[in-house]
């Protein structure tokens, strides 16, 4: 008998929670595959390894991007691998619950459904993201009171006002971290002249990225191919010159974050002020992120415990109570 | 007669359609309570303990830690 399974498909990581067990699986959304014969040759961490580094025969994709499925076979097959790692085949077809964006198209939600059903599963629901993450962040939503959670992920970011079990606003955009660190790549192409990967762009993020002043004075060492030349180059890069590379998406995802307090009923908004807004997901550790929202929004902004596993936990505790909680499936609304 | 038969008809098939109502909005009623009993600390008391155990050291190993 198979145990029903949670799984968060965000564009970054895919993490799995089995029912009585907890969290069996947490991989890059990445998938590693022989251009000429089609074949899986890796997923998760081990494709992640490969990303950049391929020869020419093999290609290392992310096959969600923006919270959306670009190729919908090549997710349907990293979705049954990944399925099968946690003991999923043709004789035992779990219930599945998946969380996506609350943005996503119908069209984007069938791809998803699809996708996990001829991956293995039994039946697949969905669950939008900022309403898991509010029950993993272990928020009173139950209440009649006015939670707001922030959640920041690879590709996407939302914001969600949730009391009495249900979303009262909602504002989403298709901007996450991974556009944080394409901000990078082009600032240091444009003004270093040299190109990095996304994982190296990444790596100066998590080093030296920052969303307001941290008040420490820090650089990091780059290097790279010269676009002129085709050498290797090393340059260095500061804190505040990263600050002001990724300020676009920043100031993207703070606007989300502002119009959907303004979208809030005032009842619920005198709540914020008490209560504060949860921040969460791997975006949401950005340095400097979380007292930059507070200063421009007047309201306390606190990092959930557990930021980056939020929301397969609130959809884990989802599929727990399936038969009592499968009212907030997507399309289900009563 | 024939008349009779068909009132008595509708009269009942109203009473069904009535009795149908008052009861799938006492449903409604039930499943409102579920779902939030369901969303309460004490039901939710799982999972705030699975996170407890998550931290410090039991996350799963995954290779990109930022973005989700």
């Amino acid at each position: 008998m198979a145990r029903d399974l949670a799984i968060d498909l965000g564009t970054a990581n895919t993490l799995v929670y089995m029912k009585g067990r907890g969290i069996v699986l947490n991989e890059p959304s990445v998938i590693a595959l022989n251009r000429q014969t089609g074949e899986v040759l890796a997923t998760g961490s081990e494709a992640y390894q490969m990303i950049g580094r391929t020869p020419g025969y093999i290609v290392a994709v992310r096959p969600l991007r923006g919270g959306a499925i670009t190729d919908f076979e090549i997710t349907e097959r990293m979705i049954r691998l990944l399925l099968q790692r946690v003991g999923v085949s043709r004789f035992t077809r779990p219930k599945v619950v998946i969380c996506v964006p609350s943005a996503i198209t119908e069209v984007e939600r069938r791809a998803v459904t699809d996708a996990a059903r001829r991956a293995g599963a039994a039946d697949a629901n969905l669950i939008e993201q900022p309403m898991a993450a509010a029950i993993g962040a272990d928020l009173p939503i139950d209440e009649p009171v006015g939670n707001m959670v922030i959640d920041i992920g690879g590709g996407t970011s939302e914001t969600a006002v949730i009391s009495l079990g249900g979303v009262v606003a909602l504002e989403a955009v298709r901007v996450g971290s991974f556009d944080i660190d394409a901000a990078i790549q082009n600032h240091i192409r444009r003004e270093h002249g040299i190109a990095v990967g996304e994982r190296t762009a990444e790596d100066i993020k998590l080093a030296v990225g920052s969303a307001a002043p941290t008040g420490e004075d820090v650089t990091a060492e780059v290097r790279g191919r010269d676009l002129m030349s085709g050498l290797p180059k090393t340059v260095l890069l500061t804190a505040e010159e990263i600050r002001e590379a990724i300020e676009d998406p920043v100031s993207a995802i703070i606007a989300s974050v502002i119009r959907c307090l303004a979208k809030a009923p005032p009842e619920l908004s005198q709540d914020f002020l008490a209560r504060g807004m949860y921040l969460v997901g791997g975006g949401g550790l950005l340095r400097g992120l979380a007292q930059r929202i507070q200063s421009e929004t007047d309201v306390p902004v606190k990092m959930s415990n557990v930021p980056l596993e939020a929301v397969v936990l609130g959809a884990g505790h989802v599929i727990e109570h399936y038969d009592a909680l499968k009212g907030m499936f997507m399309g289900v609304r009563r | 007669m024939e008349v009779v038969l068909v009132v008595l008809i509708a009269l009942l098939l109203v009473v069904f359609a009535l009795v149908l109502r008052s009861r799938r909005s006492g449903d409604a009623v039930a499943d409102f309570r579920r779902q939030i009993d369901a969303l309460s600390p004490e039901a939710r008391r799982g999972v705030t303990d699975r996170v407890r155990r998550l931290r410090p050291d039991e996350v799963p190993e995954g290779g990109d830690d930022h973005g989700s």
